[in-house]
């Protein structure tokens, strides 16, 4: 075999040379569409730059103060965040823990199951958003022509401000919860079935072997998903955009979403910079936190 | 191989250039933004952009589709990114904002160097949101007043006098569009549909407007908000009656289109004829209605504009120019009426779209002539976001208008 590296040097910094130049492709592209952006993000956040007009100019923090201080939006949309994440994660991850044990033993069909629950992970965002708000209209919504039949005046799901947050909140559940389904069945198949035949010889009832063995030999998956659908919640866009809008009366404007008209309807790059990395950093303590109690929990 | 073959065309490339720099340019390719996707709308543009390959072969226009709602998005991050279009289109609303940010070309020399272009053709009225002292940033290609559309098949099956009819004998009014309305809707169908079905989002203003102006009542001004005045609040009754009074329009979040034969009447321009070419029952067009103020037609405005960073600004502006000559602006009258007074007032532009009536073009020459353009203002992308959450509020039933209108106008004001 031919090689590009002299034969002069040692071997060890061959081979480190060798294994620098297989990866170099990803570690460059990483670099440059990653990392790259993320330092641009901080630098863009400390000054006042108009996209349109191209002018832009240093303001220090005051963009970090505008937000934090003076805005009220601004707060208004974290909590909106806030109450998205608080109604998705658990509602997605109970859900998707349910699913998971309902059909990760072998009967007759459960492979259509797992398909049927799946199928939403795998459909195109904007398509799933689309029917769905055909589905919720007012009256001609299908959802409320079903609830009629059992005489129940359903509401404008994505016009009142008190229903638009919770129907975006579960039409979000139902696309996402199989993919969390997923990696539980994976991990309860992973689990040892001589720990519960143990536990029953022992005359542990169902609930218990669930709450005393699988429940903690789940918990390393548990902390993944919960990351996972935490960040997940926290960015999502593309959902509220296509089916509220952020409305009814800013009822569902979420962060990502503020951030996205800051920057690309206003112009206020700076300012939507600015957005981001208090979005990043909020995410990035959540994240921390959650590894930190599982350690603790761990240790105790 | 191919690696030769590229260095070889690309030394011959650069010794062309070298020996060639006293000849203009070499292949050029202009590309130029729009947001219609319509097959008829895009044939008619492209044949005019033949017609000017044809006096200068060096030169093609490559017309790229960016739908509506996310177009002054696409266009800013294109312009952000150093790859901005050469020309595009750009809507009322946005001309303040973009004239002001510094990214359009003044094209004001290129038109007026030529006699034959005839810049005085231009309607003042027209040209207000695109001037600048002597700079021009824009030639509106399309002042299109909002007018009615109804569906004649429903009307005839109820036995009902038609909004042409009534707008000639000086009934139509928007209490009888009203009227009209509840008794043409069920069966399916809703009675009036809000403009293109965006009139609760994007498009509350335009949805509004034209009833508000009829009552006497105005956006905003150099006084400030008028949303909230007596005849504002009256008009925007008026269409709060028919959402959930009447239940006649089509309300927030329910799909009714008039197009698909799904609501009796709608408002909207000229240009969605072309929506029409199959439908499945007979239609009308009818100037708006009139209110207790008279008759108040709005203009909802685009212009054709070129990009100051654009690669190619001397051939886009001189394109441009070709583009709105006399000759041009006649053949784009079929969909969107003219801001050149001698093609609006010709006989060919009534007779220029073969699915309407040159009565029904009167209509829309009329709306040209009695109308002022829809709102705008520097601060448009703000002024909507501010106002949009407000104006959810007044879709319900039980909505205080007086105190939704006052609260919209106290999102406003700060903004203008």
């Amino acid at each position: 075999m031919r090689t590009a590296i002299p034969a002069t040097l040692s071997l060890r910094t061959r081979e480190a040379l060798t294994g620098w130049l297989f990866v170099s492709p990803i570690t460059l592209g990483f670099l440059i569409f990653f990392v790259g952006p993320l330092i641009a993000v901080f630098g863009y956040s400390l000054t006042e730059w108009n996209l349109l007009s191209q002018k832009s100019t240093f303001v220090g923090m005051q963009n970090y103060a505008d937000a934090l201080g003076r805005n009220p939006d601004f707060w208004h949309v974290t909590r909106n965040s806030l109450i998205f994440a608080a109604g998705l994660v658990p509602l997605n991850m109970g859900l998707a823990l349910y699913l998971a044990v309902a059909l990760s033993r072998p009967f007759r069909g459960v492979v259509a199951f797992r398909t049927i629950f799946f199928a939403p992970v795998v459909t195109a965002a904007v398509a799933w958003a689309i029917v769905w708000t055909f589905l919720l209209q007012g009256e001609q919504g299908a959802v409320n022509q079903a609830l009629a039949l059992i005489g129940i005046d359903g509401p404008n799901w994505l016009r009142e401000p008190s229903w638009a947050m919770a129907a975006v909140i579960v039409t979000r559940v139902f696309k996402t919860v199989g993919l969390n389904m997923i990696l539980y069945i994976a991990a309860l198949q992973a689990i040892p079935r001589d720990y519960e035949e143990a536990a029953r010889l022992e005359g542990a009832s169902g609930w218990q072997i669930f709450r005393m063995i699988t429940w903690p030999l789940l918990a390393p998956t548990t902390l993944v998903i919960m990351v996972i659908t935490v960040v997940g919640s926290l960015k999502v866009f593309d959902h509220i955009y296509l089916m509220t809008g952020g409305g009814p009366e800013n009822g569902t404007l979420v962060l990502a979403f503020y951030i996205y008209e800051q920057g690309f309807k206003f112009f206020d790059t700076g300012y939507a910079a600015a957005l981001a990395v208090i979005l990043f950093v909020l995410i990035a303590v959540l994240t921390i936190g959650q590894v930190i109690l599982r350690a603790r929990s761990e240790r105790a | 191989m191919t690696i030769h073959r590229h260095m070889i065309k690309r030394i011959i490339t650069s010794t062309a250039l070298c020996c060639l720099t006293a000849v203009p340019a070499l292949a050029q390719e202009l590309r130029f933004t729009v947001w219609t996707g319509s097959e008829a709308h895009l044939s008619m543009l492209n044949g005019i952009a033949e017609g000017y390959t044809a006096a200068h072969p060096d030169v093609t226009v490559k017309f790229e589709t960016v739908p509506f709602a996310d177009y002054v998005q696409k266009i800013t991050l294109q312009l952000a990114g150093g790859n901005p279009p050469d020309l595009g289109w750009l809507l009322e609303s946005s001309a303040p904002t973009f004239t002001q940010a510094g990214v359009l070309l003044d094209v004001g020399d290129t038109l007026r160097a030529d006699a034959a272009y005839d810049f005085d053709d231009l309607s003042q009225g027209a040209m207000g949101l695109w001037q600048d002292g002597d700079a021009v940033y824009g030639v509106p290609f399309s002042t299109s007043p909002f007018i009615i559309y109804y569906n004649k098949s429903l009307y005839d099956a109820a036995g009902m006098e038609t909004p042409d009819a009534l707008a000639a004998k000086g009934e139509w009014t928007w209490e009888r569009l009203k009227q009209d309305a509840a008794k043409l809707t069920g069966d399916g169908h809703w009675g009036y549909q809000s403009v293109d079905g965006q009139g609760y989002d994007s498009r509350v203003l335009h949805n509004l407007i034209p009833i508000v102006r009829s009552y006497g009542g105005e956006a905003w001004d150099e006084t400030g908000c008028g949303l909230n005045s007596d005849a504002a609040v009256q008009a925007i009754g008026l269409y709060h009656d028919m959402v959930y009074g009447d239940k006649s329009a089509v309300p927030p979040g329910e799909q009714g289109d008039f197009f698909t034969g799904n609501a009796a009447l709608t408002m909207t321009q000229l240009s969605r004829v072309s929506k029409l070419k199959d439908a499945g029952f007979e239609w009308g067009l009818a100037p708006l209605p009139s209110g207790p103020a008279g008759q108040a037609s709005v203009i909802g405005q685009a212009a054709v504009v070129a990009f100051a960073a654009g690669k190619n600004s001397d051939v886009a502006a001189d394109f441009l120019a070709y583009m709105t000559n006399a000759e041009n602006v006649a053949k784009m009258a079929e969909f969107f009426p003219p801001a050149r007074q001698s093609v609006l007032e010709s006989e060919a532009f009534l007779s220029s779209n073969p699915a309407v009536t040159p009565e029904q073009m009167t209509i829309v020459a009329e709306g040209i002539a009695n109308g002022a353009v829809a709102p705008s203002h520097v601060a448009y992308p703000q002024i909507e976001a501010a106002m949009r959450p407000k104006f959810d509020a007044l879709w319900s039933p039980e909505a205080d208008l007086k105190a939704v209108m006052d609260g919209v106008c106290d999102a406003v004001t700060p903004n203008l």
